[in-house]
């Protein structure tokens, strides 16, 4: 009884939603808020049953060794509630320090190897070698040539004239508009796709008329 | 007090960590060890700066009758009944959403119903109306009107038709052309934005870290 | 205003109508083309099909509901494949949202109202065999039926709660417990997300850390992933699969071909192609829900290249492009 309820409702919101399509409605505008009431609600007990509650709470009071050092971040994080007290505002900054500065001297080397120091070393590649398929060859030429012409487009310290960052930045331009086709190409699939998801929802799930 | 110590936390704590990744000696492995048990502590109450701002914008909606005023309970009525039914019914967090496991689906709790029947369909039908707007779109903006925006198009045309099954029925390159694409021309420039994205995150980092950039610091006790 | 300007200055809800058909219609005349799959996704299977029950996985549901028909499919075919192959799984989640997703995973793989479901055996219904001592896949599975206990028809495999799956969940900060977890596990997710001890667990007795797992696959409907790259795999090397939206997929191509991640599962084709190997391979007597969707993209994806050819006609024959405006609503 309770998933057949359920079904409904689930039907009433997505279709309440398309129908946004057509006008704007107030079943939309109720929609809207209720997804935000919702999922920030979802995300209070979570967080209380996943992180207060075993993290925090539990060990100690059941009298964990050590555990009264857990006090330190609980007290470090209940300073964000200061923000809502203008006197005492600026204690919130603590919390936020802690997690922000040390997140991101961790975070810094492995940024760099991730997202820099391995991307480098991927395009210093050998462009040919025996055995390649020719679309292979043609393809590390046009992905490590790309690539330099990309940078030279976005590198604006120097105009872009000359051979060097003139025709660079010209290539550069015709690589990245391929790169925006393929992401618009992907994109259409993409939202495309979750429009499919609803649509076995509603004949689905919902209405049984189709597998 | 007030900006110079989380500053210096800042700056201690980045410099510190940024170290600790060298030295993974013992006890700069268990103040690392420290650092990550607190973080997910410390930052499972910032949820209480969301909730605070979502709750005062919304009850003074309702209190000055602003516009639309009569939604405001429907995102603050969730907002404190969820974590309720959650704490008097703590099975159904997740545990609810499993119960047809072991073959009878039993009833499910308020917190999941809320979340299957209301928060599941009305986030992904929202998110699906995309579909409607990018096919408008493509109709109404994506012109060839020069050769750059012509050339983006045709990469367009031949991925989409390299994804879709059909697209192989059509042209047997379609797919292979498609992938080539995605392979070679698209990983250039896309290597390239992230090249560019990585070192200015990298530079924010170290702006932030030795207090250059104090904007997280916002107007709070200034 | 001519017949070009009258085109482009159509009321834009007949397209949405036109897109709306072309997404109901061939549900009911499918037409069954085949998906073959590609290098990207192959990576992916190949390496859990590598694996073993001694061996162990993460499958990390990174993504809200709102992204769920790409991701989904994607996490539910890995987490399939591990079920099938006996290999321990870890379930975790990047966003709070993300742990109901990951619980529907699991309910629908052990929903014993579909074909090829897994019998799922609750943690305290086989505490007599782990107070045997008994730790191996196969001992548990042998002991477990010597209790009397059959598969039943419709079912491909058990499913031992603590020993093939342990279902963690989600953690603020999720980066930073990523990290975390390189050291040890349990120090993030001290207990599953019913409060069972992680330490109680036989699936933690020999996967401690990060170090002891054999590959993250993260399904994302963000930039979620890319922080398994960094926290995970330049920390300690962790093998790393993407299950990403088409929307991002085009971006991540450098990772694959950087050699940081294992494969990569681009959208709902990345996901129909993973199911199109999954059945091709036995694991599965049908097709899932991406494959059926695939199905029904080969329309959308035509009517929108027509839109698009249709769009530019009308624009260049009516002569926009020398600068006419265009009058009226658009």
């Amino acid at each position: 009884m309770t998933e057949t309820i359920g079904l409904w409702v689930a039907a009433l919101f997505t279709i309440g939603i398309y129908s946004f399509l057509y006008k704007e409605n107030p079943l939309y505008r109720l929609a809207e808020h209720l997804v935000i009431g919702v999922s920030l609600g979802y995300n209070i007990a979570i967080t209380y049953t996943n992180v207060i509650q075993p993290k925090l709470l539990d060990p100690i009071s059941s009298g964990e060794q050590g555990a009264w050092l857990l006090l330190v971040p609980a007290i470090l994080g209940l300073l964000y509630i200061t923000r809502f007290f203008p006197g005492v505002g600026w204690l919130s900054r603590y919390p936020m320090a802690f997690l922000m500065g040390a997140g991101m001297g961790v975070g810094f080397p492995l940024s760099m190897k991730a997202q820099v120091l391995r991307q480098l070393e991927a395009s210093l590649i050998p462009l040919y070698e025996t055995g390649m398929a020719w679309d292979v060859v043609i393809g590390n030429v046009v992905m490590v040539l790309g690539t330099l012409a990309a940078l030279i487009y976005f590198f604006f310290s120097k105009p872009h004239k000359g051979l060097f960052f003139g025709t660079g930045s010209k290539i550069g331009i015709w690589v990245i508009m391929i790169g925006f086709g393929a992401t618009f190409g992907f994109t259409v699939m993409g939202r495309i796709s979750l429009l499919i998801g609803r649509i076995q929802f509603l004949l689905g799930d919902w209405l049984h008329i189709i597998e | 007090m007030k900006r110079s110590i989380p500053l210096a936390i800042v700056m201690v704590g980045g410099i510190l960590f940024m170290i600790q990744y060298f030295i993974p000696h013992q006890h700069s492995q268990t103040l690392f060890d420290y650092y990550t048990q607190w973080a997910p502590i410390v930052g499972a109450f910032a949820l209480v700066l969301g909730v605070g701002s979502l709750y005062r914008l919304h009850s003074h909606k309702i209190k000055r009758k602003a516009k639309n005023w009569q939604y405001s309970y429907a995102v603050l009525v969730p907002l404190f009944l969820i974590p309720i039914f959650a704490l008097i019914m703590p099975e159904s967090l997740g545990g609810g959403i499993m119960q047809n496991m072991g073959g009878d689906r039993v009833t499910q709790g308020v917190f999941d119903f809320a979340y299957l029947n209301v928060q599941v369909p009305i986030q992904a039908t929202m998110f699906s109306l995309l579909a409607f707007y990018i096919a408008s779109a493509a109709f109404r903006a994506f012109r060839a009107k020069s050769a750059l925006a012509s050339i983006l198009l045709i990469a367009a045309v031949i991925v989409m038709l390299g994804q879709v099954p059909i697209g192989e029925l059509i042209g047997k390159w379609f797919p292979k052309i498609g992938l080539w694409i995605l392979r070679y021309p698209n990983l250039g420039a896309k290597r390239a934005i992230a090249l560019g994205v990585g070192f200015g995150m990298l530079a924010t980092q170290l702006k932030i870290i030795f207090g250059v950039e104090r904007n997280w610091l916002g107007g709070a006790g200034k | 205003m001519n017949i070009w300007e009258k085109m482009l200055n159509v009321d834009r809800r007949w397209i949405f109508l036109l897109i709306g058909i072309a997404c109901v219609v061939p549900f009911f005349n499918p037409l069954g083309l085949p998906i073959l799959p590609s290098a990207e996704v192959m990576g992916i299977y190949d390496h859990i099909e590598g694996l073993g029950p001694d061996n162990a996985i993460i499958v990390s549901f990174d993504f809200e509901p709102g992204t769920a028909a790409e991701n989904q499919p994607m996490s539910v075919a890995a987490l399939r494949h591990a079920f099938a192959r006996n290999i321990p799984v870890y379930v975790t989640s990047y966003w709070p949202l993300g742990q109901a997703m990951a619980a529907m995973a699991i309910s629908e793989l052990t929903d014993e109202s579909l074909e090829d479901y897994f019998k799922y055996v609750e943690w305290e219904d086989w505490a007599s065999i782990r107070d045997q001592g008994i730790v191996d896949r196969a001992g548990i599975e042998e002991a477990w039926t010597a209790e009397g206990n059959t598969l039943p028809e419709n079912a491909r495999g058990w499913v031992f709660e603590g020993r093939d799956i342990a279902f963690l969940g989600y953690l603020p900060y999720f980066h930073l417990v990523i990290l975390g977890m390189t050291s040890s596990i349990a120090s993030q997710f001290p207990t599953d997300v019913s409060g069972t001890p992680l330490e109680e667990m036989p699936i933690y007795q020999d996967h401690k850390s990060l170090r002891d797992i054999d590959l993250a696959v993260t399904s994302a409907g963000g930039s979620a992933c890319v922080s398994w790259i960094t926290y995970g795999r330049e920390k300690i090397g962790l093998p790393i699969a993407f299950g990403v939206t088409a929307v991002m997929a085009t971006d991540y191509y450098i990772f694959i071909q950087s050699g940081q991640i294992v494969g990569q599962m681009g959208g709902l084709r990345g996901a129909a192609e993973y199911e199109v190997l999954l059945k091709e391979n036995g694991y599965n007597k049908g097709y899932g829900k991406a494959f059926i969707g695939m199905d029904v993209q080969n329309i959308a994806h035509l009517l929108i290249i027509f839109l698009v050819v249709l769009g530019n006609i009308a624009f260049f024959a009516g002569g926009f492009h020398k600068k006419t405006k265009l009058k009226g609503r658009r």
